[in-house]
């Protein structure tokens, strides 16, 4: 089985020779990419013009003394990032936030020169990033980085951007203009208190500018190994005073990459076109409006199979924020999206190859209300409600039953963070939540934070999080054709659960000069009820096999993160990731892959960039990786995806202040490298690239 | 390949709506009491510290001070609005050798000796004049108004979405004699008469 497909649903065969081998391609399936139906974060994800993360986990501090030194401490960027009407009162530095947080600034990600968000994700040290092909990446973070990753939440303004099919995102569908982000804040560690189910391992918030914020004309190009070419142009300008607006169109084509064992092109190059606009008040009025929405429409090749698989989609999202009282603000937001994927699936057995399609309506309402009560307590509460709409056109060998499947997800939440001391903080909360497949199910947590002395903070936290049964989980069908007992290869199950995590986080984050900044994150995670791909009732068969909740298990790790600005024109940063992880089955019961197949993750992770502004108005930036060996199973037997180092450099010149002349190179250090896929003919390698890019604005 | 069955209408049945209504309507009838002060008091702590980081990231030439303990004075062009926001962000701070002191004044004649002048919005009408002034000097001018730095004024703090920002007119800056840094014009955007 192919583990890389397009929407990863890619059940099983194919894999070397008879079909006997079936039930463990199943497994291989990439991890059986699976996943689950959309839940409710969005309650927790505030508006794009404020930090998702930081509202809930600051604290307040009301005294002004306190806020001239708070900010008098800050860098220029964190100064930048206050609002200067702030909810809270308070100043609100990342630094102060309880939590794994890393932010990715657009500065960081136009000097990486990351050409996809996936590209630019590897700049937060505490993700794994594992590219399986030019189109298929595997993004997590704490582990169980499997083509069917899904325990991440991702947010795009808001949005929720992971597929109910599978509780995974499809990155290759998440294209925004990169020249637009703002920023993305990434958070490792369960968030699922104001983000609910799927905010088990982390979440990610990609948050864009603001209309005020891109004004009059944007045009990039770029052409290379890969990106093939790429253009971009974008507009923005006025609607009335105080309403701004933008407009932009993006196109690129991707090259294909390589087969790992002869180097051969693979059959994966693709492509996109992509438009959109926003709209955004601004002045000094209570209320805030923002209504945004894009298009997208692209086509990708598949690795093994002669056809492309097209997909499209669109979204169109409302925003309302108003200001009761410095003390008091609400927002309110609605979106709708249609997402359209088609994947093209084998035969097995007696049944033909074909197409698996998959429609996906979204409508999804949130109301959130950020309430400081005393001088103590800062309360945030919300709630929301989604509806989807999901219709399955099932290939012969590979189905979704029912085809079509409308659910319900609504939620509760409230939080409230309590001022015990000017240097300790508590904070409390849960998320209530009802899908159609579990029911209820809560996500509390707890987080504690100690200033111990100035600029240096400790915390502590302990949280519940729980992933709900995927599309996957419960409907998948993969027929064969012949009769029973072996007439179908891999079943969901309408009695898959919850899987459930209970987290033990606790970090110190320090500015230990004024040039040094470090983080460290460490956490132990207990899981339970994981996927199981457990033989059926005919045991002496085999088949079919089952997706059950047999798996459980411990992980745990060290996330370090440090900047040092070593001279005014020359900053570095360094980050470590290390993971160790004891998934096993639980007593008892059994499992196709003995508790391997959903786990794919590197133990060590080594990060290290250089930016420097040299003379002449030249940035020169360079980005090395180590990412350690992996064992994988989702194949015959288990195997390992060898240990690489890469690296990624960056020349740009600013010619004028409207001009931007730049080349970059990406993973240079080899002809191709394998980050990820099971060792045989179609396990695909990333090839070296390089590509030249002009930036000009007006 | 082509997918069939699009363009379903979505059923709506959107039951939470009046739950969702009825909390917005619960809000509402909150006191309005105590908006808007706080607004004005935390921007200008934030822009206290934005000066306190600009006198790190400008450079001045040694004939901008007397001596090289000298103090280094901020000077206050027209009604403060900064209360004691700025005095408790610079009080003790001694950058280079220079200990940050702040003079208040109405006039940029009595100002002539500062390294760094903020022109307060109460006097931004007589930019020309106080840039015919200062503009000459080794003094850092910082305007409160978006336009100040094109106007010919080396920096200005604007609004955006709630939000900070500076504009540098970094010729006039060098004309001054004054050395911005790289990472402060990386931040700022970069603006000319």
């Amino acid at each position: 089985m192919n583990q890389r497909s397009r929407f990863k649903l890619r059940t099983g065969r194919k894999a070397a020779g008879g079909w006997m081998c079936l039930g463990f391609c199943l497994l291989a399936t990439g991890g059986l990419h699976a996943q689950q139906i959309s839940q409710g974060e969005t309650a927790g994800a505030t508006p794009s013009n404020t930090p998702p993360a930081t509202p809930a986990l600051t604290p307040a501090t009301t005294n002004s003394d306190e806020g001239t030194a708070a900010f008098k401490n800050m860098s220029l960027e964190e100064l930048m990032n206050q609002s200067v009407t702030s909810v809270s009162k308070a100043p609100e530095p990342l630094a102060d936030a309880p939590a794994a947080i890393e932010v990715i600034t657009n500065d960081q990600i136009i000097r990486s020169g990351a050409t996809s968000l996936p590209e630019a994700l590897r700049l937060a040290d505490n993700l794994q990033v594992a590219q399986g092909d030019s189109h298929d990446w595997n993004i997590t973070a704490r582990g169980f980085n499997t083509g069917l990753a899904d325990k991440l939440l991702v947010l795009i303004d808001g949005r929720t951007v992971y597929t109910p099919l599978y509780s995974g995102v499809e990155w290759d569908e998440q294209n925004p203009m990169l020249a637009d982000i703002d920023r993305i804040e990434v958070i490792s560690g369960p968030g699922g208190t104001l983000w609910g189910a799927n905010a088990v391992n982390g979440v990610i918030n990609i948050i864009s500018k603001s209309a005020e914020d891109t004004q009059g004309w944007y045009m990039e190009g770029m052409a290379g190994s890969q990106p093939r070419d790429e253009g971009a142009l974008r507009y923005g300008g006025t609607l009335a005073p105080n309403v701004y607006f933008r407009v932009y169109g993006q196109y690129f084509d991707r090259n294909n990459e390589v087969f790992a064992d002869n180097g051969a092109p693979a059959h994966d190059d693709w492509s996109e076109g992509r438009g959109g606009f926003r709209i955004d008040t601004a002045g000094s009025s209570d209320d805030k409006f923002t209504v945004q929405g894009d298009y997208y429409n692209g086509a990708a090749g598949d690795p093994t199979l002669p056809g492309t698989d097209p997909d499209s989609g669109g979204n169109i999202l409302g925003r309302w924020s108003h200001t009761f009282s410095p003390d008091s603000n609400t927002s309110l937001q609605v979106y709708y999206d249609r997402t359209n994927l088609t994947q093209q699936e084998p035969g097995i057995g007696l049944e033909r190859a074909g197409v698996l399609g998959d429609d996906l309506d979204t409508v999804d309402m949130s109301f959130q209300h950020n309430l400081q009560v005393g001088d103590w307590n800062h309360f945030v509460w919300g709630l929301g409600y989604r509806f989807t709409h999901d219709v399955a056109s099932n290939a012969p060998a590979a189905q979704l039953l029912p085809a079509t499947l409308d659910q319900n997800l609504f939620n509760v939440f409230v939080q409230d963070e309590i001022k015990l001391t000017d240097d300790l903080s508590f904070t409390l909360g849960s998320k209530l939540e009802h899908n159609d497949y579990t029911g209820f199910e809560a996500e509390p947590s707890g987080r504690l934070q100690w200033n111990f002395v100035p600029k240096q903070m400790l915390w502590a936290a302990v949280s519940r999080a729980v992933r709900t049964p995927s599309r996957l989980d419960e409907n998948l069908y993969e027929p064969t054709g012949f009769p029973k007992p072996i007439a179908s290869l891999l079943d969901g199950s309408t009695s898959f659960q919850s899987e459930v995590l209970i987290a033990y986080e606790l970090g110190y984050r320090a500015q230990l000069a004024d040039k040094v900044s470090a983080s460290i994150s460490t956490y132990y995670n207990d899981y339970s009820k994981i996927r199981s791909t457990t033989p059926g009732p005919e045991r002496d068969i085999d088949l079919p096999i089952v997706f059950q909740n047999n798996l459980e298990g411990q992980t745990y790790g060290v996330e370090m993160s440090s900047d040092y600005q070593m001279l005014d024109w020359w900053r570095w940063h360094a980050g470590y990731d290390y993971i160790q992880e004891h998934i096993h089955v639980a007593p008892g019961e059994t499992d196709y892959t003995h508790g391997l197949n959903e786990t794919a993750d590197p133990s060590n992770q080594v990060f290290l960039r250089s930016s420097m502004d040299l003379i002449q108005n030249i940035q020169f930036d360079a980005e090395g990786r180590y990412i350690d060996e992996f064992t994988i199973n989702n194949g015959p037997t288990a195997a390992t995806v060898p240990d690489y180092f890469e690296l990624n450099l960056r020349l740009a010149w600013h010619a004028t202040k409207n001009l931007v002349l730049s080349v970059a190179g990406q993973n240079l250090l080899h002809d191709y490298h394998v980050e990820y896929g099971y060792p045989n003919a179609t396990q695909e390698a990333i090839q070296r690239s390089v590509y030249g890019k002009i930036t000009w604005q007006f | 390949m082509a997918i069939l069955g699009r363009g379903r209408l979505i059923p709506l049945s959107l039951q939470p709506v009046p739950f969702l209504l009825l909390a917005l309507f619960v809000c509402l009838f909150e006191p309005e009491a105590a908006r808007a002060q706080s607004g004005g008091a935390r921007e200008y702590q934030i822009k206290a510290a934005f000066l306190f980081n600009f006198v790190q990231f400008v450079k001045w030439p040694g004939a901008a001070f007397t001596s090289s303990d000298a103090p280094f004075n901020i000077g206050i062009l027209g009604d403060d609005p900064f209360g004691s926001a700025l005095d408790d962000t610079i009080q003790g701070e001694v950058i280079n050798g220079h200990r940050l002191t702040i003079t208040r004044s109405q006039s940029a004649g009595e100002l002539e000796g500062c390294q760094m002048v903020f022109v307060c919005r109460s006097a931004e009408s007589d930019t020309g004049a106080i840039l015919a002034q200062l503009g000459s000097r080794p003094v850092l001018t910082v305007g409160d108004t978006k336009n100040f730095a094109r106007d010919g004024g080396d920096i200005d703090f604007y609004l955006l979405d709630g939000k900070i920002r500076f504009e540098i007119n970094a010729q006039a800056a060098r004309r001054q004699g004054l050395n911005i840094s790289s990472q402060l014009l990386a931040l700022g955007k970069i603006v000319s008469p």
